[in-house]
């Protein structure tokens, strides 16, 4: 193994645009896009979970997409659109998904909420009108500690509801 | 932290990411989606100096036909299911994008060719490629060559990728036949035990050439023949799960299930495959 004492590591400038703004990090190579988010960018709104790529607690939409920011090196999204969790909300107002997560006990600890929020924006944004087997199937990725899923799955029905325009009791 | 001093190319010529393959040798791997090699250089697991990225390559576009669809080194599971209905048979590659495990977010970085050559037993992608015939498509020093699927997957993790060579793409001939997919996990967010694919003739046109894979289930996909065992009506002997077993020489013992396991369900899950292309394509 090529210890970090005896050689130097590769490192590079990496250009993205992180929640509409554009910024230049200096990183080493093998750096995970979650601990540049983190660690130089300060966002700690995206948390190191397993580092596995099972919990899903490091979600952050990377071009439009929802992805685990755990299982990217940074070197590799030069050049990418980055949403984290911070940059969901517009204007200090939580968004609606948000919102409904708040009003229905979805928050719970808040570890895993990035993976929860950016897969039901995700969900919603292809179905406004989703069984609960599919909103469970669409969450799939994100384990919640707190064990909170029904309350998760009642979030995302009234998201869910929200966009249909009904109003559902919070 | 990934503790390696390693260095990420992103080359933009195939010609410069074949050189590099070629140079560092075991000291490389390929980037694609990144869900596997990426937690796996976090884990230690692997001791690389140089990751070499796809995703500047040009191999991110499916390319769909009327008789075959093609699919690039870096295609997502997500872009599978975000394309039209793939025609014939290569709508398999669609079902088993569906079913991955790890929700969207896996989907959207996830890719077939990524899994095929990463090889793990454990997984749908093997056996669905050698269901389909398909052709896996590799570059290397001495240019381009392809290979069957069936001939690509060598062993657990292994295939038949030589010094220097990547796996570009994989292509699958649409066929007109009836399909059944069937997978056997025991929780959403767990790797399959076994998954089985049914290739049938068209209604109506008999069950010569009837095929069953089996994935999961040993090192490598099974391919069995059904005619012995099917008779004129499509329906199976009573002990057809024997039948099944004893075709497994060697099956795949892992955290999720030990071989005994995989060897006494293999009848099961290749009876449901079966059934489903049977009942689904009436």
């Amino acid at each position: 193994m090529t210890e970090l004492a005896s050689e130097p590591v590769p490192d590079r400038d990496v250009s993205m645009t992180v929640n509409g703004r554009a910024c230049r990090v200096r990183c080493e190579d093998r750096h995970l896009l979650v601990e540049v988010l983190r660690e130089q960018l300060r966002l700690k709104g995206t948390h190191a979970g397993c580092l596995n790529g099972d919990c899903g607690a490091c979600t952050v939409e990377l071009d439009g997409q929802p992805i685990k920011s755990c299982l990217v090196l940074a070197a590799a999204a030069d050049g990418a659109e980055i949403t984290t969790l911070e940059g969901v909300a517009q204007g200090g107002e939580l968004d609606s998904v948000q919102q409904a997560f708040w009003d229905n006990d979805g928050f719970q600890c808040g570890f895993c909420l990035p993976g929860q929020i950016f897969a039901t924006r995700w969900l919603l944004a292809r179905d406004t009108d989703p069984a609960d087997a599919v909103i469970r199937e669409a969450l799939a990725g994100n384990i919640c500690r707190c064990t909170g899923y029904q309350s998760i799955v009642e979030s995302v029905r009234a998201a869910a509801a929200g966009l249909r325009g009904e109003v559902t009791p919070g | 932290m990934i503790r390696t001093a390693l260095r990420h190319h992103a080359p933009t010529e195939l010609a410069e990411a074949v050189a590099l393959l070629n140079t560092h040798a075991e000291r490389a791997a390929v980037l694609g989606g990144g869900t596997m090699l990426v937690p796996r250089l976090t884990r230690g697991e692997v001791d690389l100096d140089h990751v070499i990225d796809l995703r500047r390559l040009g191999f991110g576009v499916a390319t769909v036909a009327a008789d075959s669809v093609h699919i690039g080194a870096t295609v997502t599971y997500a872009q599978l299911l975000a394309a039209s209905a793939f025609p014939g048979t290569a709508q398999l590659l669609q079902r088993v994008a569906g079913g991955i495990t790890g929700g969207p977010q896996i989907r959207c970085q996830g890719t077939i060719c990524g899994s095929a050559a990463y090889a793990n037993p454990s997984t749908e992608v093997p056996a669905a490629l050698v269901a389909l015939d398909a052709t896996m498509h590799l570059h290397g020093p001495s240019g381009a060559r392809t290979t069957p699927a069936a001939a690509f997957f060598l062993d657990a993790y292994r295939v038949d990728l030589r010094r220097g060579e990547l796996l570009t793409g994989v292509t699958v001939a649409a066929r007109a036949a009836r399909l059944g997919y069937y997978k056997l996990k025991l929780a959403e967010g767990s790797w399959p035990i076994a998954t089985a694919v049914a290739v049938l003739p068209p209604a109506g046109a008999g069950y010569t050439g009837a095929v069953v894979t089996l994935g999961a289930i040993s090192t490598r996909p099974i391919r069995l023949d059904l005619a012995p065992v099917l008779d004129d009506a499509g329906r199976l002997p009573s002990d057809v799960d024997d039948w099944v077993a004893a075709q497994i020489g060697d099956p795949w013992d892992d955290e999720l299930a030990p071989g005994g396991y995989r060897r006494m369900v293999a009848g099961v899950v290749l009876r449901r495959a079966l059934h489903r292309g049977l009942e689904e394509n009436r």
